[in-house]
């Protein structure tokens, strides 16, 4: 499962960055997208793309291409 | 060629008065700026860095009687070899190497601010850390135990609140003091775990026989974490071989911790910050909504995000717009009557022949006031732009936009400045400075001279009202659509061919909403504006005066068709002519355009229906003129007020016809029909950017570059849509 099928109010954890690659995945990390982290989705942009999701207690958007190449698994 | 940049080899002074180099470094949005802007105030010089089009703060000031030059950069998360903005400060962190870092730190987000001061402390230069945003974090009731942080990370820690400018005075005398004694203020040597320390110690030992030179170039820590995690860029850099490294240094940390040693690194990195964090900071446990979570909820609702973003965006387009205004029309009133006047009376008083004062008030004072006229709207649009950011909305209206924006190959932040644009093309192209990306910032520019500005507006409206009396909404309304359409268009062509290749990254933090300083906001708007007047207005002069000299040259030129560009008028006249347009008179007019479309009018004026000489009232007194100008700068404020009060549209997009074109309008019809008049205006609308667009590129991207890439296709888009309606039309049978 990866971080852009988790639906709005969902919390879970983040397995690994899977298919994210390069600059793309180094600058998820430096976001502080790393393996083992709490994650919760907050919202969905109103036009259906970015989401945003809280994570190391700050909100972060990112797109869902972008969130498709993190693994998460659903804690709640 | 480059923006020139303030002076930064600080080793060449001499050494008693060199100044102590400090480098503010820290996330965005935690209010380094507004720090900097209350520590050097005015003393700030705003400029590039080299080659890029990152803007570069420094101010040099004393400090209890040290000299100081404080450095700012650019505001970034971590000290990756990737985006621009982490590559100019670790450059310049290991380059340069500065006395001193400052380190700005928000402390209601302790935890990923640390992760980029863990990456500090690996340089080994001496770190004054501020906890800004102090007051807020303890209003939460967040607590710190400052003298463990100084303890854990061997830097000093002060407590400021920026906004309220707490703290800045013992921040510059603990940065005095580090500096002072750097050797004993050195930052404490992070344990990253065995295996990482092990691995670093078998590499230090290798590099150390190989290659040794290197340990004299690069602080030695940052240089063997950065090889080890496979930074590319250092490696290039250093000439190292692919092979320098033996890759059975990294056997076991591979095999322990995993085969992507940059992701082993950001681990360890972020395990040290969650680490400290844990130690060093006390809160309550439990979520509650806080304020920014409670005011999301509705401006990123699902229903209402997209009215509230389209509200807030008329708001500031018409802030921007209808209160610059009054001021605009002002100077551009002042620089046309008193100055042109009273510089017309006293090169007569001093006997100065003809030419020279036609070249005083139509070449210099127009040329000035040219200039100044573009003041009022880049303040007003520097002040919003920064205001939206410093209060993180922008970001919001990024979320709100990206997925339509990203269909276009534009990022979220792209449609403010194309907004923008609609009112004037040259506050838009400065407004793409809120993107970060050098991609998404020069795609957005490509497209924005395709915003039908307000000074095309005139064109539409003498024409529409000459050839189009009975439906004239509809006429002007089509040609912003066409723009838009086109402005979309080019967005995907644009992004199959000249940006092909993996779109950039929509990887952003949603800051918490924050109310900006007033002082700083101002003081951010004014280096703007400044910087525009300097760099810009210099250009801008230099080219009203050329097109003077175009005007008025061979020398005692008598008809306009016989001037210079009358000359290049009859030159490009047949290529218009497919167009429906091709008389030297159109493509003068077009010409003259070039400084600002709504010259084309105008130039029209004068070349179709020649005003008999005005009775000029050379009695005025000098006195009298003074009285009027403080008269009119006093209507200027009272429309400027009116204008916000009114909510009846937006004014600045009102056509006001102030003088009477009725003869024009009668002499158009002569030399254009229905059809040819609407590829005129189309044509208007879509031919090359003027000449404030093209200086704003060129200032913004630091060469030619982009202007020629806009010139070249709005050309060829220009000629080809005009060419298609009016043979087209013709076709249809529309052309009687």
């Amino acid at each position: 499962m990866h971080l852009a099928m988790m639906k709005p109010g969902q919390q879970g954890r983040i397995v690994r960055i899977g298919t994210a690659v390069g600059p793309m995945k180094r600058r998820l990390m430096d976001m502080g997208v790393l393996a083992g982290e709490p994650v919760r989705v907050e919202k969905v942009a109103p036009l259906g793309d970015p989401i945003e999701v809280i994570i190391k207690g700050y909100h972060l958007s990112l797109r869902k291409k972008e969130a498709e190449g993190i693994e998460v698994e659903v804690s709640l | 060629m480059t923006e020139q940049t303030p002076h930064t080899d600080h080793t060449a002074s001499a050494s008693g008065a060199r100044p102590l180099v400090v480098a503010v470094a820290g996330n965005p949005n935690v209010g380094k700026s507004t720090l900097i802007n209350a520590i050097a105030g005015t003393r700030l010089q705003v400029g590039n860095w080299p080659g890029v089009t990152v803007e570069k703060k420094e101010a040099v000031f004393e400090h209890n009687g040290r000299k100081i030059r404080l450095v700012d950069l650019p505001g970034t998360y971590s000290l990756s070899p990737y985006t621009q903005e982490e590559i100019i400060a670790r450059d310049y962190l290991v380059k340069e190497r500065p006395d001193l870092i400052v380190n700005v730190v928000d402390a209601t987000n302790l935890e990923r601010n640390l992760y980029l001061t863990v990456q500090l402390l690996e340089l080994g230069i001496p770190v004054v850390m501020a906890l800004n945003i102090y007051d807020e974090a303890t209003a939460k009731g967040y607590r710190f135990n400052i003298r463990d942080i100084e303890m854990m990370l061997g830097v000093s820690v002060v407590p400021t609140s920026a906004t309220r400018k707490n703290g800045l005075n013992e921040l510059l005398d603990k940065a005095l003091e580090t500096a002072a004694q750097p050797a004993g203020h050195a930052p404490r040597i992070l344990n990253y775990g065995d295996d990482i320390e092990t691995a670093v110690a078998l590499l230090a030992d290798t590099l150390r026989r190989e290659h040794p030179a290197l340990f004299s170039l690069y602080p030695e820590r940052w240089l063997l974490l950065r090889l080890m995690e496979g930074d590319e860029r250092l490696r290039q850099e250093t000439n190292l071989p692919k092979d320098a490294l033996p890759e059975e240094i990294f056997h076991h940390l591979r095999r322990g911790h995993g085969e992507d040693l940059e992701a082993v690194m950001a681990d360890a990195r972020y395990s040290q910050a969650a680490g400290l964090a844990r130690e060093v900071l006390f809160r309550k446990e439990g979520r509650h909504a806080e304020l920014t979570e409670r005011i999301d909820r509705v401006v990123l609702n699902r229903f209402l995000g997209i009215p509230i973003f389209l509200a807030a965006m008329w708001l500031m387009f018409k802030l921007t717009f209808d209160l610059s205004k009054p001021f605009g029309d002002w100077i551009g009133d002042m620089a046309g009557g008193p100055f042109k006047h009273w510089t017309t009376v006293l090169l007569g008083l001093v006997g100065a022949p003809d030419w020279t004062v036609s070249l005083a008030t139509e070449g210099v004072i127009s040329g000035v006031g040219f200039v100044l006229v573009f003041v009022p709207v880049i303040f007003m649009m520097m002040f919003f732009i920064t205001f939206l950011e410093g209060s993180g909305y922008m970001a919001r209206a990024a979320f709100v936009m990206d997925r339509a924006m990203h269909a276009m190959g534009l990022h979220g932040k792209s449609f403010i400045p194309l907004l923008l644009g609609f009112g004037c093309n040259v506050p838009g192209i400065y407004a793409t400075r809120t993107l970060e990306n050098p991609r998404d910032k020069v795609l957005t520019a490509l497209l924005i001279p395709l915003m039908s500005c307000g000074a095309r507006l005139p064109v539409y409206v003498l024409f529409v009202g000459a050839f189009f009396p009975n439906n004239p909404g509809t006429v002007i309304w089509s040609l912003y659509v066409m723009g838009i359409v086109l402005a979309i268009v080019m967005g995907v062509v644009f992004k199959r061919t000249l940006f092909r290749g993996e779109a950039p990254m929509f990887i952003m933090e949603l800051p918490p909403y924050r109310m900006p300083a007033f002082t700083s906001l101002c003081l951010h708007t004014w280096e703007k504006g400044k910087h525009f007047l300097i760099k810009a207005g210099t250009y801008i002069f230099a080219v009203s005066i050329f097109v003077w000299f175009l005007l008025n040259l061979p020398w005692g030129v008598e008809h306009k068709k016989d001037s210079y560009l009358g000359q290049a008028g009859q030159v490009m006249a047949p290529v218009l002519s497919p167009l429906g347009f091709g008389t030297w008179q159109a493509a003068s007019s077009l010409i003259t355009g070039v400084i600002a479309k709504e010259i084309v009018v105008g130039t029209m004026g004068e070349i179709y229906a020649p005003k008999k000489d005005e009775q000029k009232k050379t009695e005025a007194s000098f006195g009298e003129d003074l009285r009027e100008i403080a008269v009119s700068f006093g209507k200027a404020v009272k429309e400027s007020v009116s204008n916000v009060v009114s909510t009846f549209g937006v004014s600045s997009l009102a056509a006001d016809e102030k003088e009477d074109r009725g003869p024009l309008k009668q002499t158009i019809h002569q030399t254009f029909t229905p059809l040819s008049a609407y590829a005129f205006m189309v044509f208007v609308l879509l031919y090359m950017p003027c000449v404030v667009v093209a200086i704003a590129m060129r200032q913004e991207f630091g060469s030619w570059k982009w202007f020629g890439v806009a010139f070249a296709y709005q050309s060829v888009l220009a000629w080809g849509m005009a060419m298609i309606v009016y043979q087209g039309g013709l076709l249809l049978g529309l052309g009687v």
